[in-house]
C-alpha cells in the first residue's frame, strides 16, 4: 500500500460539507412537491399513458377491427382477442381482453393500432383488491366516444366496401365492368 | 452447363435454368410474385429485375425470364435494379385498398413484405383507385379482387396445373379480373391451393376467416390423415381450435400443393362431441378408474369365456406407434386374436398390395408426375386419393397417355382435371411394354385381391391406393405377426370381447360381441356402443408416424394441446355456470384445459402393457423399425421397402 504523500485537503472537505448541508436546509424550508393523495389529486397531461380504452368512430361503430397488431406489439402479452365477421363484412372483436395486472402502460399497443381504436387515457387510478378485477373485457374497455382524432374512420379509407359501397370512397373509381369492351 | 457470376458468387447451373433460379440455388433471394417453382415464369409482375453488368445481355433484365448463359455477370443489388424494383412495388400499390388490418393475409403477405422491404411508405400517385366487385366462390374461398396485383399465379395454377375450367382471367389492361365465368362455387377439388399460391389477399381461407394471425398460430410439420397418400401439411391452431391446414412441400410426395379434402377437413378435431373423458358404462371416470375397470373386465372375460376370447384390433388410421405396441399387448394378454383390419376383403387387398410393393416396385407421386404412361385401375381418384389425380394430370401434360381400366374407374375423375383418358375393360389391353416409366395406380376399395396380385406380371411401377393414412404400416404389421382380419376372427365364434384402438368395427359385430372397449378420438359408432371408452389424442395433438401408400414412413409433430375450443365453450366451464356462456375465455384458472385430459393411443396401450405385467415401454421402434427412431419430420420420410 502506498503511503499518503500529500496532506489531506481539509479545506476542500469542509467546503463540500457546508454545500451539502446548505442544500438540505434549503429543501427543509421549501413547499413540498408531494400531494396528499387521495385527498388531493394531480391532473395529468392529456397524453399521459394510463388506462387503455377502445374508442368508436364518428359514425358510432366500433373502431377496433381485431387485427391482432396490439397483441403482437405488447411486450408483456397482456392483450388477447378474437376477431369475427359482423354485418356487411365488418371485422370486429368478438371478445377483447386486457390484463391490467400485467400491463406496463408502455403505449406500444396504441402506437401499433392502425384504426386508432386503442388509446391511452390519463386515468391512472387502477387498483383492485382482487387481481381478476384487473382483467378487463371488451365491455369494460369500449367507450362511447372517439377519443383523440375524432374524424377518423378506418373503413372510409380502406377500399373494401364496408361503410361506403364498393368503389364509393373519395379516392376510388366505381367498380369496373369486366365484360365491357370499352378501353 | 452455363457458368455465371451472381453478386460475385460463381454459379454453375443446368442449361435452361433462369437467372432467378440460379440465384436461389446459391441462397440469393430475388423478390418475385409471378414466378412459382411449380408454375414457371411469365414475367408478369416485373419485380425480379436485376442488372446484367457484363455478358451476352446487358442492363436491367427480368431474372425469371432470362435463361442463365455463360459469361453473365449479374448484380441483384445494383442501385439501378433496386430503384426499378421499388418503383414496381409502388405502381403495384397504386390500386391497393390499404386494408391490411382487416385482411387475413396480413402477416403472411408477400406484397406486404416486399412493400416494406422496398421502402415504399408514402403514396405519391394522386389518381383514383380501380375497384372490382367480388364473387362468392363457395364455402371455402373468400374473394377480394381489389387486392389483386395481376401476377396470374391463380389462373396458371387453376387452369394449367389443376385443369379447372370454371375459373380464369377476364378483362384487359387495368381491368384484368380473376374469377369464375359464371356464378357458383369453385369446382376444382384443388381450389384451396389458391389461398397458398396467391401472393396477396385476393384468395383467403373462408373457413378460418379473421380467426388468427400467422404469428399467433401453433404450427408444426404434419402429415395429412385423410387418405393413404401421406401429403405433407402444416396444420395451424389457435385457442385450442384447429383452424387451417397449409400445404408443406415434399418433392417426392405432394409437391407444393394439397387437395381440398386435406385442407378443409379440420372440423372433426374441434368437434365438441369428441370423446373427452374416460367412460365406464357411460359414466365419466378418471383415467385410473377406467383403466382399473378395463383390467378387471378383461380378466373376467377370460374367466367366463376362457382364454383367447379377446380380439385386439388396430386400424389403418392408427399411427404406427400404436399399431406396433398392440402386438406386444396382444401377446401379453394372451388375446386370441390380433387384427389390423376389420373387413376381410379389405385386409386381403392391403396384404396383396403390400406384398406386391415388397419387390421394390412402388411408385411415388413424383414417379407418377414423371411417368410416360398412367393406368388407373379400378379406382376413383377423386375419392381414394385426390392428390394422385393432380399428379396424373402433370404426367398427362407432359404427354403421357392416361388409361382408365375397369368399371370402377369413372371418366368423371379425368374430366375433373381436364385429362383426356382412354377407357379400357381389362389391364391386358394397355400396351405397357412400349413405355419406359409406366405407372399403374390401383384402387383397393373395389378391385379384388386376385386382380391386385395379377399386377405382379405387369411391367410397370405400382401405386396402390390404400384405405387409410397408415394402412401400409398396418399391412406390414399384419404380415409380420400373422394377424387375421376381425371378420375372420369373429367367424370362428370365439371372439367375445373387442379392444378396438381407433378402429371402426362393423355394426353387426358390435351387436354380437358382449364386451367392447374403444380407444378413439372420433365419436364413432364403436365408441357409442363400447362399455369402456378411453379418449385418445387426434393426430395434431401428439407426435406419430404414418406409412403412406408407397411404404414411406413420415413423422408428424404435435401441433396443439388438446382441449375444448375456447369458441363455444359450454357455460359450465365459465366462472358463472348458471348464466349463458360469454364469448370471452373463462375467468377461472385450471391446470388442465377443459376436455384436455387426452392421451395418445400408443401411451394408453403402453400403460396397459405395463399394467398387465409387461416391461416398461422404453423404445417403440425395435428390430426392423429401428430406422424410424430419429425420423426427421421435415426430412421427406423414409421408404420402408425398396
Amino acid at each position: 500500500m502506498a503511503p499518503f504523500t500529500k496532506p489531506m485537503p481539509i479545506f476542500n472537505d469542509l467546503k463540500a460539507l457546508a454545500t451539502g448541508l446548505f442544500v438540505t436546509w434549503k429543501h427543509i424550508f421549501r413547499r413540498p412537491v408531494t400531494v396528499e393523495y387521495p385527498d388531493a389529486k394531480r391532473t395529468p397531461y392529456p397524453r399521459y399513458r394510463a388506462r387503455i380504452v377502445l374508442t368508436r368512430d364518428p359514425d358510432g361503430g366500433e373502431r377496433c377491427v381485431a387485427c391482432y397488431l396490439c397483441s403482437a406489439a405488447c411486450p408483456v402479452d397482456c392483450i388477447s382477442m378474437e376477431a369475427a365477421e359482423g354485418e356487411g363484412g365488418r371485422r370486429y372483436a368478438r371478445w377483447f381482453r386486457i390484463n391490467f395486472s400485467r400491463c406496463i402502460f408502455c403505449g406500444l399497443c396504441a402506437e401499433a393500432c392502425p384504426t386508432l381504436a386503442i388509446q391511452m387515457t390519463p386515468d391512472y387510478e387502477i387498483c383492485e383488491r382482487d387481481v381478476m378485477e384487473l382483467v378487463y373485457e371488451k365491455e369494460d374497455l369500449l367507450i362511447d366516444g372517439c377519443g383523440k382524432d375524432p374524424e377518423y374512420n378506418f373503413y372510409r379509407h380502406a377500399g373494401i366496401g364496408v361503410v361506403n359501397p364498393r368503389g364509393g370512397n373519395p379516392d376510388e373509381e366505381p367498380p369496373v365492368d369486366v365484360r365491357g369492351l370499352m378501353p | 452447363m452455363p457458368k455465371l457470376i451472381i453478386d460475385h458468387i460463381p454459379v454453375e447451373v443446368p442449361a435452361g435454368t433462369s437467372v432467378l433460379e440460379a440465384a436461389k440455388s446459391v441462397g440469393i433471394w430475388i423478390p418475385h410474385f409471378c414466378y412459382h417453382p411449380a408454375l414457371g415464369s411469365v414475367g408478369a409482375c416485373r419485380l425480379c429485375a436485376v442488372k446484367m453488368v457484363d455478358g451476352p445481355v446487358k442492363g436491367i433484365q427480368m431474372s425469371c425470364m432470362l435463361p442463365a448463359q455463360d459469361g453473365m455477370v449479374v448484380s441483384t443489388t445494383d442501385p439501378e435494379a433496386l430503384k426499378m424494383r421499388s418503383l414496381v412495388i409502388e405502381w403495384l400499390m397504386t390500386n391497393h385498398p390499404h386494408d391490411c388490418p382487416v385482411c387475413d393475409e396480413g402477416g403472411e403477405c408477400l406484397l406486404q413484405d416486399y412493400t416494406v422491404a422496398g421502402g415504399h411508405g408514402i403514396r405519391r400517385y394522386e389518381g383514383k383507385k380501380r375497384t372490382h366487385e367480388n364473387q362468392d366462390l363457395g364455402p371455402y374461398i373468400e374473394h377480394e379482387m381489389n387486392r389483386c396485383i395481376q401476377c396470374y399465379r391463380c389462373v396458371r395454377f387453376y387452369q394449367d396445373f389443376a385443369g379447372g375450367s370454371d375459373f380464369g382471367v377476364m378483362g384487359s389492361a387495368r381491368r384484368v379480373y380473376y374469377g369464375r365465368f359464371q356464378e357458383g362455387k369453385l369446382e376444382s377439388p384443388f381450389s384451396g391451393n389458391l389461398v397458398d399460391i396467391c401472393p396477396t389477399g385476393v384468395f383467403t381461407d373462408k373457413t378460418a376467416r379473421f380467426r388468427a394471425r400467422y404469428w399467433d398460430y401453433e404450427m408444426a410439420p404434419s402429415v395429412c390423415p385423410h387418405c393413404s397418400l401421406g401429403c405433407n401439411t402444416v396444420p395451424a391452431a389457435r385457442y385450442r381450435e384447429l383452424l387451417k391446414t397449409i400445404a408443406r412441400e415434399n418433392p417426392a410426395v405432394n409437391g407444393p400443393f394439397i387437395c381440398d379434402r386435406g385442407r378443409f377437413s379440420n372440423a372433426a378435431v374441434n368437434d365438441p362431441a369428441r370423446p373427452r373423458m374416460p367412460l365406464v358404462d357411460g359414466k365419466e371416470a378418471s383415467w385410473d378408474e377406467a383403466l382399473d375397470a378395463l383390467m378387471l373386465r378383461i380378466t373376467e372375460l377370460e374367466e367366463v369365456y376362457g382364454p383367447g376370447s379377446l380380439a385386439v384390433v388396430g386400424s389403418p388410421r392408427l399411427p404406427l406407434e400404436g399399431n406396433i405396441l398392440l402386438a406386444r399387448l396382444a401377446e401379453l394378454l394372451g388375446a386370441g386374436y390380433l387384427c389390423y383390419f376389420a373387413d376381410r376383403e379389405e385386409g386381403e387387398r392391403v396384404a396383396a398390395a403390400v406384398s406386391l410393393l415388397a419387390e421394390g416396385r412402388a411408385a411415388s407421386m413424383a414417379d407418377v408426375r414423371k411417368a410416360d404412361c398412367v393406368v388407373i385401375l379400378e379406382a376413383d381418384l377423386r375419392d381414394e386419393g385426390p392428390m394422385m389425380l393432380l399428379a396424373v394430370r402433370q404426367a398427362w401434360r407432359s404427354g403421357a397417355p392416361v388409361f382408365l381400366v375397369g368399371k370402377h374407374a369413372p371418366l368423371e375423375q379425368a374430366r375433373a382435371v381436364s385429362v383426356e383418358a382412354i377407357e379400357l375393360n381389362i389391364i391386358e389391353e394397355v400396351p405397357l411394354a412400349i413405355f419406359e416409366r409406366a405407372v399403374v395406380i390401383c384402387g383397393t376399395r373395389n378391385s379384388t385381391p386376385a386382380a391386385i396380385a395379377l399386377l405382379a406380371r405387369a411391367e410397370a411401377k405400382i401405386a396402390p391406393l390404400l384405405p387409410g393414412p397408415n394402412a401400409f404400416g398396418a399391412g406390414l404389421l399384419a404380415r409380420e405377426h400373422g394377424a387375421v382380419t376381425l371378420a375372420e376372427a369373429a367367424a370362428s365364434g370365439k371372439v367375445k370381447g373387442i379392444l378396438a384402438v381407433e378402429a371402426d368395427i362393423p355394426e353387426e359385430l358390435l351387436a354380437r360381441v358382449p364386451f367392447v372397449v374403444a380407444l378413439d378420438w372420433l365419436p364413432t359408432e364403436t365408441v357409442r356402443r363400447a362399455q369402456v371408452v378411453l379418449p385418445t389424442a387426434a393426430w395434431v395433438e401428439a407426435d406419430g408416424t404414418y406409412v403412406s401408400f408407397e411404404g414411406r414412413a413420415q413423422r408428424f409433430r404435435k401441433v396443439m394441446a388438446p382441449g375444448l375450443p375456447i369458441r363455444g365453450l359450454p357455460a359450465r366451464y365459465h366462472a358463472s355456470p348458471d348464466k349463458s356462456a360469454p364469448f370471452h375465455p373463462p375467468r377461472v384458472h385450471r391446470s388442465v384445459p377443459p376436455g384436455g385430459d387426452l392421451r395418445p393411443a400408443w401411451r394408453v396401450v403402453a400403460e396397459l402393457v405395463e399394467r398387465f405385467g409387461g416391461e416398461r415401454v422404453e423404445e417403440l421402434f425395435e428390430g426392423r423399425w429401428e430406422q424410424l427412431r430419429d425420423l426427421d419430420p421435415e426430412g421427406g420420410g423414409v421408404r420402408l421397402l425398396g
